[in-house]
C-alpha cells in the first residue's frame, strides 16, 4: 500500500498477507523547503507520500541529504513540513508524543542521570510509580545486555553501549512506533553488526513497528520488510521494494542466502544508475 | 602510605603560599620602604584585627552584602540565561543591554548609584549584584546554547512540556556551564564587594583597609589584603567542593598524569 508504484521485477511481490494489515502511519504529499539563504531554497522533501502498516520494519534508505532524517523527524513530530501532512492512526501529527520514539544516532542520553535513571526517565513521567519503573527498566536494561551497568553514567559507556542505553529508554515507555536515524552511523563496524543482531532479536519479540534510517543498503535488507528508497535533490521517493526473505534471519544464513545477496546488488545496482544519470530532475 | 609524587602534588599548594611570602620577606627586606612591610609583620598585625570586635562587625557587614548580592545574582541570571538560550527573541532582546554593560567596570556605575540609592547597604549590594549576574548570564546563556537539540526532542517525545524541559533538561545539561560562570562570579563578588566599600567608605573589609592606608598602617592593609586573598582562596575552595560533587557525571574519567611529571 503505497502511493509510489513497486519496480516490477520478478522479486518484488505485492503486499500478500493473509489479513489486511492495517496502516498506522501515513504520509500524504509532505515536502520541506528549507531556505538556505535569502535568495535560494532548498528542497529537502518534495511530495513524499508513503504509508506504513503496523507491525513493519520499515527502513528509508538514500545517500546523504536526500531529506531521509528529515521524513523521521516530521513522523517525530520534531518538524513541520512546508506542505503535506503525515498521520498517525488517522490523526494528524502536531508535535512530538510518546506514542512515536525516537532512537537518534548521537544517542541524546541524559548525561547527568545514570543508565537506569536514563531508562526510567520516561516511565516515571508517565506516572508509572517509582518501584515499577524501576523493575521494567532494570528488564529493559537485561534485555539491552547491560546487566551490571545500571548505575554507571553515559561517559563512562561506549558508543555500542550508550546506544543500547537509548533503545531501552525509548522501548520503556513503550512508543507504538520506533522511529531510529542512522542509530548504528555512528558505530565500528563488528558493534554496529551485533547491534543490529541483537535489535532484529529484540524487535522480533514484539513487531513494533519500527521507521528506521540508513544509509546502508546491506544494513536496510538485513533488518526490513520494505526498503523505501530515496534519491536527493530534491529528496524523493525512487522505489519501494518489499524484501520477502524469512524470519527469524540470521546473520550467518542470510549472507549467504542468494535472495539476500541479488537485493543488495540491485538495489546498489539502481543508486549507481541515478548517480550515473546526474542529479534526478 | 603515599607515593613521593602524591606527596608532593598535596603539598604544592602550601609550598606555593611559602614560596610566595619569603619572595615578599626577601623583597621587603632588599627595598626597605616604609610602605612596603615585610610578611612577618604582616602576619602579625592579623590576630590584631580578628580580635578586634569592631573589625569583625566590619568584616561580617560586607561578606553579608557580598552574599545577598551574589545569592540574588545567581538567581535572576539562571533563569534568563537559560531563556536567552533557548529563545532567539529573548536574547535578541536582552543581549544588547548586557553587551552595553559588560565592558562598564561595575565600579563606575557606583558614584550614579550612590545619588539614587545612598552610600548604604543597597547601593554596595547592587553592584556586587551587577558584578556577578554578567559571567552567570553569560555562562548559563552559552551551556542553554550548547544543549543538543536531539536531547530535548527526546524529553519531547517522553511528554514533557517546553517549561518542564527548560527545567529538567537544559538546566541539568547546562549546569557544568553555569557553575564556571558562578565560580568566576563569585571572584567578581569579592572584587566588587572590596571595591564598592573602597568608593562608599562607611563599613567593611574595604573600609579597613583604605583607612589603614590612609593612616599609614601599612602592616594592616597588608595584613587586610592577606585576610581577603585568605578569603577568596576559602569560598573558591569550598565552591569547587560542591561543584564537583554537583556535575560529577561530567567530570573526565580518570586523573591523568601530567605529562611532564
Amino acid at each position: 500500500m503505497t502511493a509510489v508504484p513497486a519496480r516490477s521485477s520478478e522479486w518484488v511481490r505485492p503486499v500478500t498477507s493473509q489479513e489486511p494489515a492495517s496502516v498506522i502511519i501515513e504520509i500524504d504529499h509532505v515536502s520541506q523547503v528549507f531556505q538556505t539563504s535569502a535568495r535560494k531554497d532548498h528542497v529537502a522533501l518534495s511530495d513524499i507520500s508513503l504509508t506504513i502498516e503496523e507491525g513493519a520494519f520499515v527502513s528509508i534508505l538514500g545517500p546523504s541529504g536526500c531529506g531521509k532524517s528529515t521524513l523521521l523527524y516530521i513522523v517525530g513530530g520534531f518538524v513541520s513540513p512546508t506542505s503535506g501532512a503525515a498521520k498517525m492512526k488517522g490523526q494528524a501529527i502536531t508535535g512530538p508524543g510518546p506514542d512515536r520514539g525516537p532512537v537518534f544516532q548521537e544517542f541524546a542520553l541524559f548525561p547527568w542521570k545514570t543508565v537506569l535513571g536514563n531508562v526510567m526517565y520516561g516511565p516515571c513521567q508517565q506516572g508509572v510509580r517509582a518501584a515499577e519503573a524501576e523493575a521494567q527498566s532494570r528488564a529493559l536494561i537485561e534485555m539491552v545486555g547491560l546487566k551490571g551497568y545500571e548505575n554507571f553514567y553515559p561517559k563512562e559507556l561506549s558508543g555500542g553501549m550508550k546506544q543500547r542505553v537509548a533503545l531501552a529508554r525509548t522501548l520503556a515507555y513503550h512508543p507504538e512506533v520506533l522511529l531510529m536515524d542512522e542509530p548504528f552511523g555512528a558505530l565500528d563496524a563488528h558493534t554496529r553488526t551485533r547491534l543490529q543482531n541483537d535489535l532484529l532479536n529484540i524487535w522480533e519479540r514484539d513487531r513494533k513497528t519500527v521507521l528506521f534510517v540508513t544509509h546502508s543498503v546491506d544494513e536496510a535488507v538485513f533488518l526490513s520488510d520494505k526498503v523505501v528508497m530515496m534519491s536527493k535533490s530534491p529528496g524523493r521517493i525512487r522505489e519501494v521494494i518489499d524484501i520477502d526473505l524469512p524470519r527469524p534471519r540470521r546473520r550467518n544464513e542470510l549472507l549467504l542466502d542468494p535472495r539476500y545477496q541479488k537485493y543488495v546488488v540491485d538495489i546498489e545496482r539502481m543508486f549507481d544508475e541515478s548517480d550515473e544519470a546526474g542529479p534526478a530532475l | 602510605m603515599m607515593s613521593p609524587a602524591t606527596l608532593l602534588r598535596r603539598a604544592a599548594p602550601v609550598l606555593a603560599c611559602i614560596g610566595l611570602l619569603a619572595v615578599w620577606q626577601f623583597a621587603s627586606l632588599v627595598l626597605k620602604n616604609d610602605s612596603f612591610p615585610t610578611a612577618i609583620e604582616a602576619i602579625r598585625a592579623i590576630p590584631d584585627i580578628l580580635g578586634d570586635k569592631e573589625s569583625l562587625i566590619n568584616i561580617l557587614a560586607s561578606l553579608r552584602r557580598m552574599a545577598l548580592g551574589f545569592g540574588v545574582a545567581v538567581l535572576v541570571s539562571i533563569p534568563l540565561g537559560l531563556l536567552m538560550g533557548r529563545s532567539r527573541s529573548v536574547a535578541a532582546f536582552f543581549n544588547p543591554l548586557l553587551m552595553v554593560i559588560y565592558p562598564v567596570p561595575k565600579a563606575a556605575l557606583m558614584p550614579i548609584i550612590m545619588l539614587w540609592l545612598g552610600v548604604g547597604d543597597v547601593t554596595k549590594t547592587l553592584v556586587i549584584f551587577l558584578g556577578v549576574s554578567l559571567p552567570v548570564i553569560y555562562h548559563s546563556f552559552e551551556g542553554a546554547k550548547a544543549v543538543e537539540e536531539k536531547m530535548l526532542w527526546s524529553g519531547a517525545a517522553m511528554g514533557l512540556s517546553p517549561a518542564q524541559r527548560l527545567v529538567r533538561i537544559v538546566l541539568p545539561a547546562a549546569l557544568p556551564e553555569i557553575l564556571t560562570g558562578c565560580r568566576t562570579g563569585l571572584v567578581l563578588a569579592l572584587i566588587t564587594m572590596i571595591t564598592s566599600e573602597m568608593i562608599a567608605r562607611q563599613s567593611g573589609a574595604g573600609n579597613i583597609l583604605f583607612n589603614a592606608l590612609d593612616m599609614g598602617q601599612y602592616d594592616t592593609v597588608f595584613a587586610m589584603i592577606i585576610i581577603v586573598g585568605a578569603m577568596g582562596i576559602c569560598f573558591d575552595a569550598i565552591f569547587e567542593r560542591v561543584r564537583a560533587r554537583l556535575v560529577r557525571w561530567s567530570e573526565p574519567q580518570f586523573d591523568l598524569p601530567l605529562s611532564f611529571s
